[in-house]
This record gives structure tokens, C-alpha cells and sequence, in this order.
């Protein structure tokens, strides 16, 4: 294996729209940036082939801010938005404006039919413009990105994975250790800073095709890295095993539900939710925001299965749907349903919910602090969405260039024994003559994710999965075998998807009782005096521990 | 094999610094071969259906075939 050294001010991993956004401005701040991106970053993150939708404050739109905040926190990112600080709403919200005017200087259409339109994941009812969802067409946001980065010189490297971060011997976070992931070379970035911006977790729980397809509801690159190495470097992560589930076309699965205009019925065509009884663009069938295990909540008591069905949508509506189903990486499923003979316009198509996964994680602020030194996140390092993404992506960037303005590189003098170990770690994966490859790992940590950890949770069952995990960590990091860079690349994740999981377990352990899609027999009931508060799990002498905290 | 490569369409990227779909895709469905010749499909069962590969093709040259297991349900 070869090694390269890389240094610059500010490392960026994960070049998605945070990434992006943040060395865009970093660079302008005078930074010298580079993103260290696993696949491309004109195709890559979760707006990879495209995002619908900017949640954003339009003041011209908009009028008074405090009306505006009033309609925030219905719908599918209520609970979400419950956890985030007035401080880091209002930085999104105040950038918002700004930043939607800068994309579509860029390049990026924001208007549709000659004005912002606000449409979706609206109660009948309300004002659609004030729930802030801008629709947008967002296909081509991330070659727009990319070539606006390379415009203020920022270094991307395509194709490593960060595995680790690098701490000197002040508990300063240095830089990062990459592998390539087409050739055998291991990257040591030097940094003043680092932003993590890897993206929401995929991988951790089984997809409901079963014969090792990649059909996950984000892409399968996203592994959750950027969360356990914020752990591993000492920053804190919150609310784990407050796992989400989103829910879409079976059974190709994408996430991306809010696009599709139609009503919700059963075989019989009776209306599921009290929402609509026709289609509507304007609000879309709110029944899946308000439960998204609806659909397997049907089928398990004999009443499934539920349909969106377009049936009745207007000429107008539908060609908005198209639109922004486009838009909103789902080519691929219109040329399926042509492919197909299917009319969408009269079509019913069966909905289902999705795989468990972790969208909460890494604490960061409106300005990506993360409390550790040197280590910032943004994005869906804890889930937000595009909008949010963009702005504290925007912020972070600016804040990190300024910060590491004034300070000589640290060098990277006390992580030597940490690369050592990673290079020992790398070289047994890829020497093995005989041992599991990638998906193994993979399949062992989603049986006991979904068997230990999924659905149903109490002490005796998470306790149980928690110990076999233990043990199946350790067997595969002896046992893992990679015959290229490519599977390599899969097997690191899996091994920092496993130590995730275990953080998962511990904290789904310590919350004695049920919320949402945390389900514990045990305890059955939701223990009012824990909202509010954030789960917090950190490291300590190295185990987790874990802590209340109010938001 | 998800991804189908009309090589009557593909002009393997001729004049181009790269072959798009090769770079394109996140997930390295594609393996390079020479600029003017077809990439390979060297790893079919890691496409996530995104359509970057087909939308991004200067000559409209690929096609997804869904796997059978992923056919969308429609009553």
C-alpha cells in the first residue's frame, strides 16, 4: 500500500451539498480547501441526481418572520426541528434568502413557472408557502457545486474514503486517513480543521430486497462515518436510537416520498387518511408525514395493502408531479413505469415503509462546532434536509476560515501509533488468503441491527444483540478479507457501521421508554418529562456513556 | 446487469478527457476501457438506480434494466 500526504487548512469530508457549500465558502474566506469525496462529487451525496425542494424564508414571500416560524415543525420534520437551537434556526433561516438567490445565479433553476413556488408536505388548510418548502429543480445542483468550487480553487479529491480522524498530542483534531477506493494508496491529510459532512447512515439496517441488491433509501456509500469518527475523536452524538423510517414505491426504493401526488387508498379505493380525497400538489396526501409505518401497520392487521394513487389528478398537477419527481432522483422510476406500460396519470402505485435508519447524530452548532478542537460537522451529520444542509454548510465554511486564519499547520506529531495500527488493520484485510468478504459483514451486523434492534426493543433482547455484536465485531475485523480497493472501501465501512452500531444498542438500552419508533414493551409508555431533552452518547476512557441534556 | 450499454450509441467518449459514465457513476458500476471503445459493466449487482450513468450519456447510449425483484407494484 502507498502512502501520500496531503495537507491544506481545511479538510472537507464528504462532498455533498454541505461539503460543497462549505468549502465554497471556506475558499472565499481565504481557506485553502480541500473536499475528500468517496465517489464524485458531480454525482454524489444524497442530492446526487437531484433535491426538490429548499427549506427556506423568503422575506418578499414570506413577510414577518415570527408568522413564518409559527408554521415550522408540522409534518415529517416536527421531531427533528424540536431538537435543533433557536440559535441554528435562525442562522438557517436568516441564510436562506441569500443562498437560494446565489444557486440560481449558479445556474441552479429555482422558479417554476417564472416564480418561487412553495408546494408539499402542507395540512390542507394551512398556506403551503409558509411550511418554507421551495421547490426547486434541483437535478444538475451538484455538477453546479462542484464547478463553483473548482471557480475558487478548492482541491477535490473523488474517490477516497476517510475512515479516521488524526488527533495530535493536544487532543487537537489534525487531519484525516483516507483510502483510495480504486487504488491501493492510503491518503494522511493534514489539517488545520476538519468538516464532516458524510451524510445520513445507510447500511445499518436490512433493505427489503433480499438478494444483496443496492435498493436503500439513500445511497449506499452513506455509512455513517463522519459519525463515528466525530466519536471516536471525542464529540457527541444524540438521540441514536430515535431511528426513522421513510416510506415510498415498493419495490424500488428511494426516498423522496413528498413528490409523488396522489391520495392514499386501499384495494378498494377507500381513502386511508382524512386529509384529500383528490389529488392536490399543493399539500400532498399529509397521512404518510403524520405515520410512515402506516403501510405496514395495514398489512400486519389484514387491511393492506395502501396505494398513492394518481387517479383524478389535474392536467396541472400532474405536470408538476413529473417536474419535480424528475427533479427529485426519479428518472429512473418514470422510465420504469414506461418501460412498463404503466400511465402514471391513472396509476395506483403500492407504497411501503422503509428500512430503520440512524438520522440523528453528530452535536454541531450553527456554526458547525462540534465542542472538540478543530473538528466541525454540517448537514446530515444530524438530519436536516437540503436546506438546511446548504446554510449551515454555507455558515461552518465561513466560520472555519476564519478561525484557522491565523494558526500554523499543527503538524500531525502524536497520531503516529493511530496510523500505524489503521496501515496493520488495512494490510490483514487485504492479505488474507481466506476469510468473509465485504457483504458478509454486512449481512451479520443487519440481522442483528433489525433481529436486537429494530421494531421491538427491551432490555433482554437489546442486551442479547448487544453482546453477540460485540463478539461479530471482533470476528470480522480478524476475519474480513478484501480482494481490491473497491471491496476494501466496503469493508472499512462495515467495520465503522458495526462500532455504530454498538453505540446504537448502548443508548437504545438507556432510553427506559417509547417514543415514536422506539419501541420498548418494557416501557411502554412515553416519559413526558424526556422531551425536550437530547440523548447524548459520547466516549469516556473508551466506553460510551451516556446523558440527558436539554435542548 | 442493470446498467445496458448500447454500443451502436456509445462512442466510448471520443474527444472527450474521460468516459463520462465510468467517472459519473458513485457507486464504480463501470470499469474504464480505452477513450473510443464501450467502458465494461464490472460490477452490476452495486447499481443504485439513480440514473446518473443514463442521464449524463452525451449519446443517450445507456438504458437501467431493473432487476425483477425491484419492479415497482402497481394495482
Amino acid at each position: 500500500m502507498k502512502e501520500e500526504f496531503k495537507t491544506c487548512d481545511v479538510l472537507v469530508v464528504g462532498g455533498g451539498v454541505a461539503g460543497m457549500m462549505a468549502a465554497i465558502r471556506a475558499a472565499e474566506g481565504g481557506a485553502k480547501v480541500i473536499v475528500a469525496e468517496k465517489a464524485n462529487t458531480i454525482r454524489s451525496g444524497s442530492a446526487m441526481m437531484g433535491v426538490d425542494h429548499f427549506r427556506s424564508y423568503i422575506p418578499e414571500y414570506h413577510g414577518d418572520f415570527s408568522e413564518f416560524k409559527k408554521a415550522l415543525g408540522k409534518g415529517q420534520d416536527a421531531a427533528s426541528f424540536a431538537t435543533k437551537s433557536t440559535e441554528y434556526l435562525k442562522t438557517v433561516f436568516e441564510n436562506s434568502a441569500l443562498l437560494v438567490k446565489k444557486w440560481e445565479e449558479w445556474g441552479i433553476p429555482i422558479k417554476y413557472h417564472g416564480k418561487y413556488h412553495f408546494a408539499g408536505h402542507t395540512f390542507p388548510g394551512d398556506d403551503p408557502k409558509m411550511g418554507g418548502w421551495l421547490k426547486i429543480s434541483g437535478m444538475n445542483i451538484k455538477p453546479v457545486l462542484t464547478e463553483q468550487s473548482l471557480n475558487r480553487s478548492v482541491e477535490i479529491v473523488n474517490r477516497v474514503m476517510v475512515f479516521d480522524l488524526l488527533k495530535n498530542k493536544d487532543n487537537k483534531v489534525v487531519g484525516a486517513m483516507a483510502l483510495h477506493t480504486r487504488e491501493n494508496i492510503m491518503v494522511i491529510f493534514e489539517a488545520n480543521a476538519v468538516i464532516l459532512s458524510t451524510g445520513c447512515v445507510t447500511g445499518l439496517y436490512p433493505n427489503p430486497t433480499r438478494a444483496g441488491y443496492f435498493n436503500t433509501c439513500y445511497p449506499f456509500l452513506h455509512s455513517g462515518d463522519g459519525r463515528i469518527m466525530a466519536y471516536r475523536a471525542g464529540a457527541e452524538l444524540a438521540d441514536l436510537e430515535l431511528t426513522r423510517r421513510h416510506a415510498g414505491p415498493k419495490y424500488l426504493i428511494k426516498a423522496g416520498q413528498a413528490s409523488w401526488v396522489g391520495v392514499l387508498r386501499d384495494r378498494e379505493g377507500n381513502t386511508v387518511g382524512p386529509f384529500l380525497d383528490k389529488p392536490d400538489a399543493r399539500y400532498g396526501d399529509m397521512t404518510v408525514e403524520v405515520n410512515k409505518e402506516i403501510f405496514e401497520e395495514y398489512r400486519n392487521q389484514g387491511k393492506g395493502p395502501i396505494y398513492m394513487d394518481m387517479s383524478g389528478i389535474t392536467d396541472k398537477d400532474y405536470e408538476e408531479m413529473l417536474h419535480y419527481l424528475s427533479n427529485q432522483s426519479g428518472t429512473a422510476f418514470l422510465e420504469h413505469f414506461k418501460q412498463t406500460g404503466v400511465n402514471l396519470r391513472n396509476a395506483a402505485v403500492e407504497f411501503t415503509t422503509f428500512e430503520h435508519a440512524v438520522s440523528n447524530g453528530i452535536q454541531f452548532n450553527h456554526r458547525g462546532e462540534t465542542g472538540v478542537n478543530g473538528l466541525y460537522a454540517a448537514g446530515d451529520e444530524s438530519r436536516g434536509g437540503l436546506g438546511l444542509a446548504a446554510t449551515i454548510g454555507w455558515k461552518t465554511g465561513e466560520h472555519v476560515a476564519e478561525s484557522v486564519r491565523s494558526i500554523s499547520s499543527p503538524g500531525i506529531s502524536g497520531a503516529e501509533s493511530l496510523i500505524d495500527d489503521s496501515i496493520r488493520l488495512v494490510k490483514d484485510i487485504r492479505t488474507r488468503e481466506v476469510g468473509a468478504c465485504w457483504q458478509e459483514a454486512y449481512a451479520v451486523l443487519q440481522q442483528i441491527t433489525n433481529d436486537y434492534c429494530g421494531s421491538v426493543r427491551s432490555q433482554s433482547i437489546l442486551e442479547a444483540g448487544l453482546d453477540f455484536l460485540e463478539k461479530m465485531k471482533i470476528r470480522t475485523r480478524d476475519t474480513l478479507k478484501a480482494n481490491d480497493a473497491h471491496e476494501l472501501m466496503y469493508c472499512m465501512q462495515a467495520l465503522n457501521l458495526m462500532d455504530l452500531a454498538e453505540l446504537l444498542f448502548v443508548a437504545a438500552l438507556d432510553r427506559k421508554e417509547t417514543r415514536a419508533l422506539h419501541k420498548r414493551p418494557d416501557y411502554p409508555l412515553t416519559n413526558p418529562l424526556l422531551t425536550g431533552k437530547k440523548h447524548i452518547i459520547k466516549q469516556k476512557n473508551g466506553t460510551p456513556v451516556t446523558e440527558w441534556r436539554n435542548v | 446487469m442493470p446498467p445496458v450499454i448500447n454500443t451502436k450509441l456509445c462512442d466510448g467518449c471520443t474527444g472527450r478527457e474521460y468516459q463520462i459514465c465510468v467517472e459519473h457513476c458513485p457507486f464504480d458500476v463501470f470499469k474504464s476501457t480505452e477513450i473510443g471503445k464501450p467502458p465494461l459493466i464490472a460490477r452490476p449487482n452495486e447499481c443504485w438506480y439513480e440514473n446518473a450513468c443514463v442521464m449524463d450519456c452525451p449519446k443517450r447510449a445507456i438504458n437501467l434494466r431493473i432487476p425483477l425483484p425491484m419492479h415497482i407494484v402497481v394495482k
